[in-house]
Order: C-alpha cells, then sequence, then structure tokens
C-alpha cells in the first residue's frame, strides 16, 4: 500500500494487510466517494463511467490505496452543472380536467365577444355590388363578346343605375372587383421589374419582364412587364340625379409603395405602344409615384378574386337614393370568362363587409363553451381516478408481454 | 534459456514453454475442450477430474482444465514451420492457424484442474430482475459449466425453483459412452440426434405450457457443444421457436464464435433488437453482432470496451443506461422526428393550398427567404430543446416501474398511427392557416379601404404558421425548462425581428421587393392582430382536443404514472447512488467475506457469478454464513439436474 493513511482513516480498526485485502471489495465502493468530496453528488460519477469507459477502468481496477490516491488527481469526471446532468427545474404540465375546461372556457369568454365585436362591425359596412361585364354588351352582340370588346369602333359606354340599400356614411370606397383572374400567376407575378419603376437611372433594366421588355424597335417599356401592361382600363363616374359625385383617387394606394417602390422621377415611356394593347394607358408626364391607379393594381393580389381600389366618394349616400354610374367598359374580362363587378362599400375600423373573422371567432367561442361543458360532462359520466394505477397497461393485462 | 509462445488456438490459449532440449507444451482449457484432446489412458484421473469439475462447478466456481504434451526439438520444428506459415498467410489466416494448433493440440496428458471463485458484481440480481420486468428477455452466454450456469442465474433471478427448466446438455450417458466408444462420426451422430429428439419434445412441451399455465416461467438451457448442433439450419426453427416461448435462456460452454451466432440468430430470426453486454475479449464478437453493444470495463481488458457503442463501469448501470437514459432517448428522438414531419409538412401544404390557387402555375406563396429560413430560424432551436431536455417521467420514477420501458419495446410512439396522427393534424393546420388566412384578408382592411396583396396575405399566414408550429412543440412537452421558453420565445421573436429588417431595407441588387413594407402594413389594421389570434388557436384547437381526450380515455403508462406523482416535491438529482455509510445485512456479510485471508483475488471484473462462492470459501476457512433460503434450494434443484439429462439422454 502506497499511501495508506486516507485507508485506515476510513478503517482505523481494520489491520494493515486486511486493509489491503479488503481493496478489491472497496474499489467499487471508492468509486463513488471521490465525487462526494466534492460534493457534486453521485450522478456525475456514475454518467463520467457510464459515457468513458477508460476513466472507469482506472478507478475500478482499485488495487486499494493507489487506485484512490491516483483517483483523487486524476479524475476525468465532467464538470457538474445542471445543464449537462439534466437537472433544470422544468415545469411538468399535465392536462388534468382542471386545465382543459379552463382553457376551453377562457378561449369561450375570450373569443365570443371579439366575433360579436367583429362581427357587428361588419355588419355595419353598407355595400353595393353590381356586376356589369355581361350587362354592358350590347344585346346584339351577347353571342360574341369578345368581337365586342376588341372592337375599338364600339362605343364601350355603358350606363348602370344603382340603389343605395341603406344610408352610406362618407367616404364610400368605390372597389372594382374582378374574378377569375389570376395576378398570382407564376408567369404573371414575375414579370415585373422593381428596380426600374423606383430608379430612372435603371429605366432600361427590364429582366425577367418577359415578353413585355421592349417595343418592337427595342426600346425598353417603363414600366415593364406583364402586370403593369394588363392594367384595368374601366373608368366609373357617379351622379345621384343631377348631382357629380366626384370620385377621389389620391391615397388610394400604401404609402410606402407610393414613396419607395414608385420613384417621382420615372415617367412612363414605350408604354402600350405595341400592336397588342393590354390595358390602360399613362400619362407619360406624370411620374410613377402618382400613377396610383397603376400602384394599386401592382400590388398583386392573392387570389383569382380580388378587389382593388378605384377611388372615394366623399358624399353622403341615403337610402333609396338613385345612384347613375357611367362606365366605360374598356377590360377584356371575355377572353378568359372573368367577370366585372363595381362596388360601392364603406368601412369600418375592421375594414369591408367581411364577415369572417366574426363569425369564425363567434364559431371557435361557441365551440368552446360548448366543450368545456361538454369536458365537464365526461369527467362525470366518464370519471377516472387521475394517477389510477389500474391504469397502467400491465395492470390492465397482467400476463401483458 | 526460456521463452514462451502464445498462440491464440481453439483450445482458448496454449502456450508452449521451452527449456533448452527438454520441451513440452502445456494447455489450459474449458474442460470440454482439453477432453476431446487428451491421450487415451489415465482414466483415472480423467475421471476423479470430472467429479472435481462438477462438484466445483455446482458451487458455481469458475473451472479450468490443464495439460500438458512432451514434444520433442524436432517435432516442435517441424510444427513451427508450419506455425509460421499459417501465421504469415494471407488468407484464411485464422482457419489455418486453427489447423495447425490442431496438430499440436492432440494426445495432451491431462494435469489436473483449476477452480476460481469469480465474484458477482454489486447489484447484478436486483438489475436483471428490473430488466425482466421492463419486459426485457434475458439470455444468459456463457463460457462457463453448465452447473455455473445455472447457478448464475438463480442469483440473478432468470430461474427460481418454480421455473421449469428445459435442458439440453451434452454431459447424458447416450452421449458419454458414444464418446468412450471414440469414433469422432459416431459422436456427432448421437449428440446430433439427442439435440433434435429434445428440442422438438421440449418445444411441445413448452407450447403445451404456454397455453395451459401461462404464468408459470420457462426456462431453457443448452451447452454449447448441444448448441453447435442446434444452430444447424435445420434445427434453428426449433432452437429459436423454443428460446423466444422460454423467458430466459442460459447457453453455457459457448465459445466467443457461438455467441455471435446466438445473437445473430435472434437479431435475424426474430428480428428482435438485440443487445449484448460483456466484460470480455471473448465477448467482443457477440458485442458487435447485436444492434446495441456495451461493453464492461473492467479487470478483462478494454477489448469489449472498444468494440463497444456504450461503455459503463458495472454491469448494473444497464438499468440506468436502459430505463433512464435509454428510455429517454427514444421517447426524445420519436418526439423530435415526429415533430420534424408536422412542422415541414404542415408548412409545406399551405403552399400547396396555394398553388390551387394559381392556376396550377407553381408560383411560391412565400418569399424565398421566408422559406429558407423556416427550417434554419424560426423552427430550429426549440426542437433541439426537446431533443436535448424533455422528460416523461423523472429518472427514479424511470427505474421504479421498469414497466414503462416496454412502452419503446412495443414501439408505441413511433408506430403508423402516431405519425398519421401528426401529419392528420399538419393537413388540419395547414388548411387553416391556408384558407382562414386568405378568408379574412379578403376586402378592404382599416378605415383606409385598401386591399392586402398577395405578399401580405403569405407574410401574414407565415407569422400564424411560426407562431404555432413553436407553440405545438410547447404543447408536446413533458417538461419545460426555461430552455424551452427561451426558444420557443425566441424562434417567435428571431421571425419579427427577421421581418422587420427584411422589409425596411432595398437593396440595389436586382430582386424582387415583395415584401418590402409588407410588416408595417399588415401590422396598421385590426385584421393583422385578430387574425394573429384566431389562427393558431384555431389550429392549435384540433391537436389540444386530441390530447385532452387521449389523456383521459386512452392514456398512456408514463401519463398515468406523470398523474401519479403529480404532486412530488421536484427530485433534482434522481440519478443519485444509494448512499454507502451504512452496510445492510448482506453487505455487511460479503464484507466480513472479503475480508477473509485467502481472497486477495483482484478480481471483480467478471459478470457473472453467484454469491454461493461466498458461503463455499466460508465454510472451509470455518466462518459461519449463514445458508439463504435459496442457496439451500439451488443445491437441491442442481441435484435434480444433474439427473435430468440422464433422462432426456435416453429418451
Amino acid at each position: 500500500a502506497a499511501s495508506p493513511a486516507p485507508r485506515s482513516a476510513r478503517a482505523p480498526s481494520l489491520p494493515e494487510s486486511t486493509a489491503e485485502a479488503a481493496g478489491a471489495g472497496r474499489a467499487a465502493r471508492g468509486v463513488y466517494r471521490g465525487p462526494e468530496r466534492r460534493g457534486g453528488g453521485g450522478v456525475a460519477a456514475a454518467w463520467g463511467m457510464m459515457m468513458d469507459g477508460s476513466a472507469a477502468g482506472t478507478s475500478n481496477g482499485g488495487s486499494g490505496a493507489d487506485g484512490d490516491a491516483a483517483r483523487r488527481n486524476n479524475t476525468r469526471m465532467p464538470k457538474y452543472s445542471k445543464f449537462t446532468q439534466q437537472e433544470l427545474p422544468a415545469c411538468k404540465p399535465i392536462l388534468t380536467p382542471k386545465w382543459v375546461v379552463s382553457v376551453f372556457f377562457l378561449v369561450g369568454v375570450v373569443f365570443v365577444p371579439v366575433g360579436v365585436v367583429s362581427l357587428l362591425a361588419a355588419q355595419d359596412v353598407v355595400e353595393i355590388i353590381d356586376r356589369y361585364d355581361h350587362a354592358c354588351v350590347p344585346p346584339n352582340m351577347t353571342d360574341n363578346k369578345l368581337a365586342y370588346i376588341k372592337n375599338d369602333t364600339i362605343s364601350k359606354e355603358c350606363t348602370r343605375i344603382l340603389t343605395v340599400t341603406k344610408e352610406m356614411k362618407q367616404p364610400i370606397y368605390v372597389y372594382y372587383q374582378l374574378d377569375n383572374f389570376y395576378q398570382n400567376h407564376r408567369r404573371y407575378v414575375k414579370s415585373r421589374n422593381d428596380a426600374q419603376l423606383r430608379d430612372y437611372k435603371k429605366s432600361n433594366t427590364t429582366t425577367s419582364c418577359d415578353p413585355e421588355r421592349f417595343t418592337a424597335d427595342g426600346k425598353p417599356i417603363v414600366p415593364c412587364g406583364l402586370i403593369a401592361w394588363s392594367l384595368f382600363n374601366d373608368t366609373y363616374s357617379f351622379t345621384r340625379g343631377k348631382e357629380n359625385l366626384t370620385v377621389n383617387k389620391k391615397d388610394i394606394s400604401w404609402k410606402s409603395d407610393r414613396e419607395h417602390k414608385f420613384a417621382k422621377n420615372v415617367y412612363p415611356s414605350n408604354f402600350q405602344n405595341g400592336a397588342l394593347i393590354g390595358g390602360k394607358k399613362l400619362n407619360s408626364s406624370i411620374p410613377l409615384s402618382e400613377q396610383e391607379d397603376l400602384i394599386v393594381w401592382m400590388r398583386t393580389a392573392a387570389l383569382p378574386t380580388f378587389r382593388k381600389l378605384y377611388g372615394r366618394i366623399y358624399v353622403d349616400l341615403k337610402a333609396n337614393d338613385t345612384i347613375t354610374v357611367r362606365l366605360s367598359n374598356n377590360y377584356n374580362t371575355y377572353s378568359f370568362g372573368g367577370k366585372k363587378k363595381l362596388v360601392l362599400s364603406t368601412a369600418t375600423w375592421l375594414g369591408g363587409k367581411n364577415d369572417f373573422l366574426g363569425f369564425a371567432y363567434l364559431i371557435v367561442g361557441g365551440l368552446c363553451i360548448f366543450l368545456a361543458f361538454a369536458f365537464t360532462l365526461l369527467y362525470l359520466i366518464k370519471p377516472r381516478k387521475l394517477g389510477d394505477h389500474n391504469y397502467l397497461s400491465w395492470n390492465r393485462h397482467p400476463a401483458g408481454r | 534459456m526460456f521463452w514462451n509462445l502464445t498462440v491464440q488456438g481453439s483450445a482458448n490459449l496454449w502456450f508452449a514453454a521451452f527449456q533448452m532440449e527438454n520441451l513440452f507444451s502445456t494447455a489450459r482449457g474449458a474442460d470440454n475442450v482439453i477432453y476431446e484432446r487428451l491421450a487415451d489412458g489415465n482414466y483415472d484421473i480423467k475421471k476423479t477430474s470430472r467429479e472435481h469439475l462438477e462438484q466445483f462447478g455446482s458451487a458455481g466456481l469458475r473451472t479450468l482444465c490443464l495439460a500438458y504434451r512432451d514434444l520433442s526439438m524436432d517435432q516442435y520444428k517441424s510444427w513451427n514451420e508450419k506455425f509460421v506459415q499459417a501465421k504469415s498467410s494471407l488468407r484464411d489466416r485464422d482457419k489455418k492457424l486453427d489447423e495447425v494448433a490442431e496438430l499440436i493440440e492432440k494426445d495432451l496428458i491431462l494435469i489436473g484442474c483449476t477452480a476460481i471463485e469469480d465474484k458477482l458484481q454489486e447489484g447484478v440480481p436486483a438489475c436483471i430482475e428490473t430488466l425482466s420486468a421492463a419486459g426485457i428477455k434475458i439470455w444468459v452466454l456463457t463460457g462457463d459449466k453448465m452447473e455455473t450456469a445455472i447457478n448464475i442465474a438463480y442469483a440473478c433471478s432468470l430461474v427460481n425453483n418454480d421455473t421449469k427448466q428445459f435442458i439440453i446438455s451434452s454431459e447424458t450417458d447416450t452421449i458419454r459412452e458414444a464418446e468412450d466408444r471414440g469414433d469422432p462420426v459416431e459422436i456427432a451422430r448421437v449428440i446430433k440426434e439427442s439435440v433434435k429428439q429434445s428440442l422438438r419434445s421440449y418445444l411441445e412441451e413448452a407450447r403445451r405450457s404456454l397455453s395451459n399455465t401461462p404464468e408459470r416461467k420457462l426456462a431453457f438451457i443448452i451447452d454449447g457443444r448441444c448448441l453447435m448442433y442446434a444452430l444447424d439450419p435445420a434445427l434453428r426453427v426449433n432452437l429459436l421457436g423454443l428460446s423466444l416461448i422460454c423467458h430466459s435462456v442460459v447457453c453455457c460452454r459457448v465459445s466467443p464464435l457461438q455467441k455471435a451466432q446466438v445473437t445473430s440468430l435472434v437479431r435475424k430470426g426474430a428480428r428482435k433488437i438485440t443487445l449484448s453486454i460483456g466484460d470480455g475479449a471473448n465477448d467482443v464478437s457477440m458485442i458487435q453482432a447485436a444492434h446495441v453493444g456495451i461493453g464492461i470495463s473492467g479487470q478483462e481488458g478494454m477489448q469489449a470496451v472498444m468494440a463497444s457503442d456504450f461503455a459503463i463501469a458495472q454491469f448494473r448501470y444497464l438499468t440506468d443506461l436502459l430505463l433512464v437514459h435509454g428510455r429517454w432517448s427514444y421517447l426524445r428522438l420519436c418526439k423530435v422526428i415526429t415533430y420534424f414531419f408536422y412542422k415541414n409538412l404542415t408548412f409545406t401544404l399551405t403552399q400547396f393550398w396555394f398553388t390551387f390557387q394559381t392556376g396550377f402555375s407553381g408560383q411560391r406563396f412565400y418569399d424565398d427567404w421566408f422559406q429558407s429560413l423556416y427550417n434554419v430560424i424560426f423552427t430550429a432551436l426549440p426542437v433541439i430543446m426537446v431533443g436535448l431536455f424533455d422528460k416523461d417521467v423523472s429518472a427514479s420514477l424511470s427505474k421504479k416501474y421498469p414497466q414503462l420501458y416496454q412502452e419503446g419495446i412495443r414501439n408505441t410512439f413511433f408506430k403508423w398511427k402516431v405519425i398519421a396522427v401528426w401529419g392528420f393534424f399538419a393537413f388540419y393546420q395547414s388548411i387553416v392557416f391556408y384558407y382562414f388566412t386568405a378568408a379574412a384578408s379578403q376586402h378592404g382592411h382599416g378605415s383606409s379601404g385598401k386591399i392586402l396583396g398577395q405578399w401580405d396575405v403569405s407574410t401574414m399566414a407565415f407569422t400564424c404558421v411560426v407562431v404555432t408550429v413553436n407553440l405545438r412543440l410547447l404543447m408536446s412537452c413533458n417538461s419545460i425548462t426555461r430552455w424551452h421558453y427561451f426558444s420557443v420565445a425566441g424562434s417567435i421573436a428571431a421571425w419579427f425581428l427577421f421581418i422587420f429588417i427584411y422589409s425596411a431595407i432595398m437593396t440595389s441588387f436586382d430582386r424582387q421587393e415583395n415584401v418590402y413594407f409588407v410588416i408595417y402594413v399588415l401590422m396598421s389594421t385590426f385584421f393583422f392582430y385578430l387574425t394573429l389570434i384566431l389562427v393558431p388557436v384555431i389550429a392549435l384547437f384540433g391537436d389540444f382536443l386530441y390530447l385532452s381526450l387521449q389523456r383521459w380515455l386512452f392514456p398512456y403508462d408514463y401519463q398515468v404514472v406523470q398523474e401519479m406523482h403529480k404532486d412530488d416535491p421536484h427530485e433534482y438529482s434522481m440519478i443519485r447512488l444509494p448512499e454507502r455509510s451504512h452496510l445492510s445485512p448482506e453487505e455487511a456479510r460479503s464484507y466480513a467475506i472479503s475480508m477473509l485471508p485467502r481472497e486477495n483475488s483482484k478480481h471483480t471484473g467478471f459478470a457473472f457469478d453467484s454469491p454461493g462462492y461466498e458461503s463455499f470459501f466460508a465454510s472451509q476457512q470455518g466462518v459461519c454464513v449463514p445458508h439463504k433460503p435459496w442457496d439451500v434450494a439451488r443445491r437441491a434443484s442442481m441435484k435434480q439436474q444433474r439427473q435430468q439429462p440422464q433422462r432426456t439422454g435416453r429418451s
């Protein structure tokens, strides 16, 4: 025994020889002493050995005092931390009946009022929708709408009479709605060049604008691309009796688009000059940042049915007012079976007449309250003692293997 | 002049010692190996040694036979040439070495036998009992004699007095008679026949017992020589069938190769997950043949440890390794994998639904960067936290209810059903994300009446996806540490931080600035906030409903255990090993025995051994050690066993 001191200190009553002999028997126990002395707990020791066989080999080799002394200096026990030892304090949530019922109830209690408020807001909105693409085709052309819309010599003027169903407070928003128009088509969405729109120095940049990059004689088109080319070009004007209802077309686009994406010093050029005219022509003396119809149009819609803001009317309309709409039905939706609608709508804090959110909140809230009761009932009808050991699988099927 | 040469031969290890002209080689090995190679004659010493061997074996000692053979220098030289040749051959070296060894390992003269006492490691019986309760089937593959092996099985509670034992041994009268006649072909035929018959009759008996008295434990014990024939392709099916019916299987006197063969028999034949644990060099092949190989580091050298997947210091740590860390790892892996499926499915399906409304043009719903960073940043960290920290029940409870391990054996958490449930909810959520956001975004928003575009809708949907997917993770956690909160909140915050910066910058590169200012536009509307609350709640509604119903009506075992112990104080140091300051009576006894002067062998490393030696040596030393009831019972059963093989031999 090289250093009997610590050993005899622990087992003073043992004679030297037996102490040595006991080395083998003790070696295993000695392994745990090390960490205890360090105050780290036995865990680390067990793990140190599990992960590192060679360290364990030396400590388990345990030839008495030698091993003990060596162990003290030469341990590979990892430093103790709650993180590595997986002993971080943790919250252990259990879905007890109490929790389930209260979560459902809480969601219900919060959602139902929100739903009611949203629904009321949506109900306040008055909306007049008029589909005119069909009605504006002259009766003799209904069989051949495409010929009608492509023929420039036929007047596209059209008059629609709208009746206000309920009182509409100003501002009244004028939207046009297109159906079956895939503004989200992959080829369509990418057919634009943002750099060109916001920087006059890059007006020649027309990458990704195919097939509307250059005119026939090779000049770059500004704004290039299919989106701009297909700009909606129906126009509306409204009268109530004799009174002209001016449509204010200022601030119909998002401010960020106006100020950052469309530059003040970029002017349309070579636009709609080709043989195939897609839509509205732009006044080339007005910078893009003020072409709000274009800006609105170029914020492409997510769904094939979409509305775009056309303008606002700052006049209150009373119930049963008749409004005469003079529109020019220029835009060709006939070739792809699209629909065109004119929408007059008011708005609340939540926006237009979209009761989806309100109904969704109300239904989910209602369902949650119902489920809160249903679960209460379930817990009463089919009670189960929490932590009933009869539910353990090996107690349910004792033979279970 | 003295040197010795060691060769790894068929008889475990043999070495030749040369002293100038007087040459002799000695061999040591298991009795069956040595006896085969003995020269004729000397029946007295053979018989005495055999008796001794049996006696030692019943006492649970490890036995070895020693033999020697005189060699002349010429014999040695001619042999050595062949040996060197074999040693340096490039092809089939092992086989050739065996052949050469065979040349010299014959006509040995028995010297005698040795018996070594070999202490069982601490806690082995308890460990094996726990593992059995966990539904793990334990096979003991040992080089020990059958008597020793059965003793060990008793000590480890693998076999008790109620257990019905099926023993196939080569130590039967019929086989001995054949051996005495000395014709190797005849011996092989006799052994094969007897193995075949006993396997068939045992299999029938075991099946009958299983159907009549299913609660009765069955044990199957076979020795290496018979195993060699039982592993024959023709008999293998019966062997496997019988072994799988029996609760425990003991194979004794098996060679390292046979250990590996048995392991792969179970692995391939029964398509079960196998784990091998051993401490010696002869366990290496078995450790490598199993799915999971565990080496015990100890006195027997490092070969087992180096060949293993995991190394532990003592056998009993296997409980911790399997029941605690193995089980946690299984749970975590299942959770992480299914969650990965879920989060990618739910995200990708929203894109899929969008495709239906773009004229199938393949327009992407989300901005490229959203897609790229989704898995990298916005949903990466929380799932790692689950992989690191999730615990269903604490370590001490894992060991207290070893049956919980069966959930892993049955693969409860990674069945098709589980994946299908996740898949279904991913499907449901993706519908909610896409259609609800799209529907809610229709028409004007806010009092300005302005309209949202495609990128506004997709950013809204993506925000909902990130929030929901991260919250869903929190819902599936069994234990939530501060790192969970941190990572979940951090992931959601990272998304907002990213989108705030991303939509505020414009670069001079030629790219589409689709999401420029989108988040600010969105956040200026009530729609954003109402949707942000609505959509995740509806998306998680289904999961919550499912979890509540599942927990109440069809609780998993771990959930019941959680409920049983939900009011327990937090145990932070759960793996702490038992205190050693107070010795239990049993420990005190083993301590007293370890004090015996003769017992200063350093042997502690063997994995399997019987505490029965204590009384064996103690009685020789005149120390009175009280017999335990099972000691007595075991002795009684040993006598029976010695007769049993004879009976089967005759049948």
